[in-house]
């Protein structure tokens, strides 16, 4: 059993942080709580719209169909009332033209309260917890929490609204008991990279990643840590790397515009060898794309990214738990080995708030790879596994960093036998850290069947979700796609009835990563590129043809 | 401490590069000898080009970037650890044309790095295509037909933008390695223009060593005198070329622009997981 609520109203009307306050309060009534977030680009007008599901047991994506509205405007209504379920309620701002709707005349009782037009939706949600069958208790704690300057107006707002519904009630009881977590993708990337250590985050704002940027600013003194806007990605990647040079672990975060700004910089790191870690959170493209909505488009590019052969790790978390230690894991990876990680997610798992019960165990992950370095000191040390010691400049002998191809101390070369000597070391590095990945949990599986549904990413909720109501199916989400999990995977897929790819963009870029690194080519694949992320209500009626 | 390395110098001979090397050897010389400067500390940084190679022949600690990123990276040392000397070394088509929108930011970081540019006015590791501050009627091998548009002035450019050490110096002035040291001294973004004429690809040494004159009875702290001198030549024309400090002043320094103690690679941490998810139960 899950119910919805849709949240509506223009930009500006404060929807989204109303939805967050309601999917809090659900969390702390026992629920699990997805709130997908959906926005236009533009800061005033227009149409913003939060969808709300919770359940007794846990859900990890959004419903269509929908038990309540709350319209702020006559655009959600529009929108929206089709999705409205037969015992389903309309609470809605008086004057607005719906059916079956409870009207309140919130512009009166904020003049009555004397308070602003931003704490109109919580008279809502006060009419939105009588009509559940709760006291106000749970949401008053949220707003005690939250907003000191408006606490008092926010509970007198949800009180009139508590006492403006009569007779109409849908109870849903309590869920389950036991603390839970509620929070974003972008969240979660934040406190993984606090978790690792993480000296510094340097950004240029883009949507979906700039929430890391906002988060990371207002947590930089707490959490010691240094946060920096630049002019440019090119500006901020290249000032990663120098600030990495000095043995500070640095991050930047972008969006596929600003990822293709940083690739040059990208491939230079893959021959300095200096740690990086690159946040990339997807958007719709090509180009300027549908900037608010999400897609899975740039994972190829993410495994190409930057000119010549170099390796690099490509990570793709698939909820807001795993965006945390995924994010951790990318951090010590880049620091150990000396490489460039990256965090492949997308609007939909950064945006969204997702329910858990624990948080994610990880091993240590805070490390620093700084040695003492003694007389004779090569940075670029041709060694056994590959991995050359690291230093930094202060700790006694001079160190360097280079564009160019290099001798062990880094000094320019271009004779031939030398330039081969640090392509296999490199490539040894990554043989020597591929073992260490490879039992960092590369792949996950899900449920027990012959037919396989193949994924990675944001479709992880979805697909869960949709799974339940089918049967001798089970779901493989890749984590780590580069390095691949090729033994792994290519034992699996050989071994099932059905293969079903299922992606959230155009051609199916997993499919293509698969056949490469496996050879096997899968026929039956489940696109969704029309910007929105993938629902179990447009999932369930395909993957039912295909499984059978 | 003479600062120099083994690698084979690879500079057209007698290149007025060498004026440069040797001007920097010896100011870090002399800095390290009088206690100024520890050896240890200095970053050289650079970016790609003729006088980027100066990064195999300078024993410091170095970063040896991409063409036009030496500067963003100096500013990413300087966020690492700003106890760290940078010196940036480019040329003309690094800091002017592939990397310009960072050196405007760089001034109005006011970032405490000094920035050397071997002017050249061409494009010589590429084999002699204009810049932005190559001469009127100038014909690379790019453009036949002469250069087209007004020059970048990047002492003007530094002086509306921020920077608050203003110099242009000529590469084989002994005089050059006092500019340096002071550049090195200051706190602030420090920029030279270092007139530095290829004589393989743009060979007008004798014709601008005629018209550089040095700057006497101009006060570096009078910001409107500056512009104005810097407008004098304008990088096109043949006229008179004044030489020396246009300008240095204190202002606040991008590396006192945070609280936060920052030699991050001695920080341990502990970060507690319960504690960082509490606000999300
Ligand atoms: C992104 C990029 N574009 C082009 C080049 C090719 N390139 C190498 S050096 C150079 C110009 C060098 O001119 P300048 O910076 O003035 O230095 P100089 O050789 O004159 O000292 C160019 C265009 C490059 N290395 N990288
Ligand atoms: S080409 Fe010009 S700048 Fe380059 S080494 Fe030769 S003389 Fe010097």
């Amino acid at each position: 059993m899950d119910y919805t609520v849709i949240v509506g109203g223009r930009a500006g009307d404060g929807v989204a942080q109303a939805a967050e306050t309601l999917g809090k309060t659900l969390t702390r009534l026992g629920f699990y709580v997805f709130n997908y977030r959906d926005y236009p680009s533009l800061i005033r007008g227009g149409h913003n719209f939060n969808v709300i599901s919770f359940s007794k047991d846990p859900i990890n994506s959004h419903r269509e169909k929908t038990d309540v509205i709350i319209a702020l405007n006559q655009e959600t209504i529009k929108l929206h009332s089709k999705k409205l379920k037969k015992d389903g309620i309309i609470l809605c701002e008086k004057g607005i033209n719906a059916k079956k709707s409870v009207q309140i005349d919130s512009e009166k009782i904020l003049e009555e309260i004397k308070a602003p037009k931003i704490i109109r939706s919580s008279i809502f949600l006060g009419v939105l917890m009588k009509y559940f069958g709760h006291d106000l208790k749970p949401l008053n704690k949220i707003f005690s929490e939250r907003h000191g300057k408006f606490l008092g107006l926010n509970m007198m707002a949800s009180k009139r609204g508590y006492d403006e519904l009569k007779g109409k009630v849908k109870k849903i009881g309590k869920g389950r008991k036991g603390k839970r977590y509620f929070l974003t993708g972008n969240q979660g990337i934040s406190l993984g990279s606090i978790k690792a250590g993480l000296d510094m985050y340097i950004a240029y704002p883009m949507t979906p990643a700039t929430p890391v940027l906002h988060f990371l600013a207002q947590k930089q003194i707490k959490h010691d840590m240094l946060v920096m806007q630049m002019e440019n990605e090119i500006a901020v990647v290249n000032a990663a790397l120098g600030a990495s040079f000095t043995g500070a672990k640095a991050m930047v975060g972008t969006s596929g515009g600003g990822f293709a700004l940083m690739g040059e910089t990208l491939s230079m790191q893959g021959i300095a060898e200096t740690p990086l870690t690159v946040y990339l959170s997807q958007r719709t493209a090509p180009g300027t794309g549908v900037p608010t909505y999400s897609t899975q488009g740039d994972l190829k590019f993410a495994l190409n990214v930057g000119h010549g052969d170099f390796p690099r790790v490509v990570v793709a978390p698939g909820d807001a738990a795993e965006s945390y230690k995924r994010t951790a894991e990318a951090i010590y990876l880049a620091e150990k080995y000396r490489l460039l990680s990256i965090i492949i997610s997308d609007k939909h798992i950064g945006e969204s708030h997702y329910t858990f019960d624990n948080i994610p165990k990880l091993k240590k992950v805070d490390i620093r790879n700084i040695i003492k370095p003694k007389k004779d000191f090569k940075i670029y040390k041709l060694t056994k596994n590959g991995m050359s010691p690291r230093s930094v400049p202060q700790m006694g002998e001079f160190v360097r960093a280079t564009s160019y191809e290099h001798d062990e101390h880094g000094y320019t070369i271009e004779d031939p036998e030398m330039t081969k000597k640090m392509n296999d070391k490199r490539y040894r590095k990554w043989k020597f850290a591929e073992k260490e990945i490879m039992k960092m949990e590369p792949l996950t599986i899900y449920g027990k069947g012959r037919t396989t549904i193949i994924s990675w990413g944001s479709t992880k909720g979805a697909i869960l979700d949709t799974m339940r109501d089918l049967r001798n199916v089970k779901f493989v989400q890749i984590n780590y796609i580069s390095p691949f999990p090729s033994k792994q995977i290519s034992k699996i897929l050989k071994s099932s009835k059905k293969v079903i790819l299922v992606e959230n963009n155009v051609t199916g870029q997993l499919g293509d990563v698969i056949a490469e690194k496996t050879g096997f080519m899968i026929k039956n694949k489940v696109l969704k590129y029309d910007s929105r992320p993938l629902t179990k209500d447009w999932l369930l009626p395909k993957l039912r043809r295909l499984v059978k | 401490m003479n600062f120099g390395t083994s690698e084979v110098n690879t500079w057209c001979p007698g290149c007025t590069n060498f004026g440069i090397l040797t001007a920097a050897k010896n100011a870090f010389s002399d800095l390290v000898k009088s206690k100024k400067l520890k050896a240890k500390d200095i970053v050289s940084v650079t970016g790609i080009g003729c006088s980027s190679k100066i990064y195999d022949y300078l024993n410091t600690n170095g970063i040896y970037c991409l063409h036009g990123r030496d500067i963003p990276v100096s500013i990413g040392v300087k966020m690492g650890n700003p106890n760290l000397e940078v010196i940036a070394f480019g040329g003309d088509g690094d800091v002017y044309a592939e990397g310009s929108a960072h050196f405007l930011h760089a001034c109005r970081y006011n970032v405490d790095m000094t920035l050397l540019v071997h002017n050249n006015q061409v494009f010589a590791l590429t084999t002699g295509q204009a810049t932005p501050t190559s001469e009127d009627n100038f014909k690379g091998k790019s453009t036949p037909l002469g250069v087209f548009g007004e020059q970048m002035n990047p002492i003007a450019t530094a002086l509306v933008n921020g920077a608050t050490f203003v110099a242009r110096a000529y590469a084989m002035d002994p005089d050059l390695k006092n500019i340096i040291k002071k550049a090195v001294m200051h706190k602030g973004f420090a920029f030279v223009d270092i007139i530095q004429p290829c004589i393989t690809f743009h060979n007008n040494r004798k014709d601008m060593e005629k018209r550089m004159y040095k700057m006497k009875n101009h006060n570096p702290k009078d910001l409107s005198a500056a512009i104005k001198k810097s407008v004098e030549w304008n990088y096109g024309d043949k006229g008179k070329i004044p030489m020396g400090i246009f300008y240095q002043a204190k202002k606040k320094t991008f590396e006192n622009s945070w609280p936060q103690e920052r030699v991050w690679f001695k920080k341990k941490r502990n970060v507690d997981q319960l504690s960082l998810f509490k606000e999300f139960e």
